[in-house]
């Protein structure tokens, strides 16, 4: 059952939250997306607080596409909640951001972040990687189970 | 008064006998005078002798003893020049502490100095830490918020071509596909920038680099990413230096990548990397037989964005060159570069021999 993997987008910029999605419905990526427009709002999300109150923590998303720079709560600190918590931790993490900045690779790959990908100015390799990014964690790899 | 018996008077014989006697006796007693006198007499010879070895030792006493009172007064006189001589030596020593005592002072004075400019030092660093912090957080800064909007404008004029195509005419799309490619290359130079820019920072670490494998590789790359480019690479072989590896690859690959591209339209074409000795150490030499430069305008080809050719001839954004000559720069050479249209060019480069990590400006 494939188009019940959610996908998570934390983005802040509604311009590229705009062009991911477009990106995605274009190359019939039809999955539930999510979008939570700060890190505060992953959290929620994640652990069933705020808006999402009552979500249950081990329904994990097929995959988290993080940006790191938001508002809040920044995308390293979503990422090491996320991995510090037994019900959350094997969630699938793609860090999806401008920042060719080795820090940040360090440090994303010090909390085990699945893969770091550099968002490509061009908006048609843009939309490629979205696609390959679509393709490969929702359709070719196995997510881990769920409880 | 008594007579003496005169001799006479006796009887003849007797008195015979008694002269007969008294001359043996007188004759002995001469005898015996005479023995005794010759050895007084000798013994007065030898005592003249001795008196006189006495008075000959007295003499030679006499010498000595004036000898030695000659040798005193010398030894005083002597005295009195070595008392002189410690005198100025006491004097010269007296001098030697005054100067010495001066010099002590100056060399107070110059730690004083020194140890003000080391804290100089320290606080200027300390400043140029903070600058690069300051730096490296704007350029982080930059990297990520000014490629947002790039890739908006980029993304929805692509969504217009796409999703509007039937009512664009030709003009609309090649007006869209402008703005598609402005947002691009505006992204190269951000990222060209921040390039720079971090090559300006950071500390160089110094070690024996081998440039000739160094250019392999990145010939070898170049040729991976268009293997239907047939170009010819002559590379001189142990072409070592000392540097920042991480940099000189950088640098080698900016210049090996221009003479990739600018031999784009040749058919034969050629690239070399060589050096040569001279006095101050190897002047290393990157050829190839390209389009070439005007010389006239040799003086802009290290400036950032200069560029001598037009955009629709060789893609670039002018940055490559600026950044090759900040890294030699920073490891104490120089790179210049010699030109002619069509006829290929030439870019030398010399490394400090001794290259330390203190930051050239340029």
């Amino acid at each position: 059952m494939k188009e019940d993997r959610v996908i998570l987008l934390v983005e802040d910029n509604p311009d590229d939250e705009a062009l991911t999605l477009r990106a995605f419905n274009k190359h019939n990526i039809t999955n539930h997306v999510v979008v939570a427009r700060d890190g505060e709002q992953a959290l929620d999300y994640l652990f069933g607080n705020g808006a999402w109150a009552g979500r249950d923590p081990t329904e994990r998303p097929a995959v988290v596409l993080l940006d790191l720079r938001l508002p809040k709560v920044d995308g390293l600190e979503v990422l090491r909640r996320l991995r510090s918590d037994d019900r959350t931790k094997v969630t699938p993490v793609v860090v999806l951001t401008s920042s060719k900045e080795e820090s940040d690779l360090t440090q994303c790959y010090a909390l085990h972040v699945n893969s770091y990908i550099r968002k490509p100015v061009d908006f048609s390799q843009f939309a490629e990687a979205a696609r390959q990014l679509g393709l490969y964690w929702l359709v070719l790899n196995e997510p881990p189970p769920q409880r | 008064m008594r007579t003496r018996e005169d001799p006479a008077s006796r009887p003849a014989p007797e008195r015979r006998r008694d002269d007969a006697l008294t001359l043996e006796e007188t004759q002995r007693a001469v005898l015996n005078i005479l023995e005794d006198f010759g050895a007084e007499k000798a013994r007065l010879e030898d005592t003249q002798r001795a008196v006189l070895n006495i008075l000959d030792d007295f003499g030679t006493e006499k010498t000595h003893l004036e000898g030695t009172q000659r040798a005193v007064l010398n030894i005083l006189e002597d005295f009195g020049t070595e008392g002189a001589r410690l005198e100025e030596t006491q004097r010269a020593v007296l001098n030697i502490l005054e100067d010495l005592s001066v010099e002590k002072s100056k060399v107070e004075d110059a730690s004083l100095l020194l140890k003000g400019e080391i804290a100089e030092r320290r606080k200027a660093a300390a400043q140029l830490e903070a600058a690069n912090k300051e730096l490296e957080a704007f350029s982080y800064s930059v990297s990520h918020d000014l490629r947002a909007p790039l890739r908006a404008i980029d993304g929805f004029s692509l969504a217009l071509l796409e999703d509007y195509t039937g009512q664009l005419d030709a003009q609309g799309q090649d007006f869209l596909h402008r703005v598609r490619a402005g947002a691009q290359k505006m992204g190269q130079l951000i990222d060209d920038m921040l390039q720079l820019s971090r090559l300006t920072r950071g500390e160089m670490h110094i070690a024996p680099v081998n440039l000739s494998a160094l250019a392999l590789e990145i010939i070898e790359d170049l040729r991976r990413s268009d293997p239907t480019r047939r170009v010819e690479f002559l590379c001189a072989e142990g072409l070592d230096a000392r540097g920042d590896e991480r940099l000189l690859r950088a640098a080698l690959s900016n210049l090996l990548n221009n003479a990739w591209k600018f031999t784009g339209k040749q058919l034969d074409a050629r690239i070399e990397f060589d050096a040569t000795a001279t006095e101050d150490g190897p002047v290393f030499v990157v050829r190839d037989n390209g389009a070439g430069f005007d010389m006239a305008y040799a003086h802009k080809l290290f400036g950032a964005f200069q560029r001598l050719h037009r955009a629709e001839e060789f893609p670039g954004t002018g940055i490559g060159l600026a950044i090759v000559h900040r890294i030699i720069r920073r490891h104490g050479g120089n790179v210049w570069a010699e030109g002619a249209v069509g006829k290929g060019a030439a870019f030398y480069f010399t490394l400090s021999p001794s290259a330390t990590t203190r930051e050239e400006t340029s």
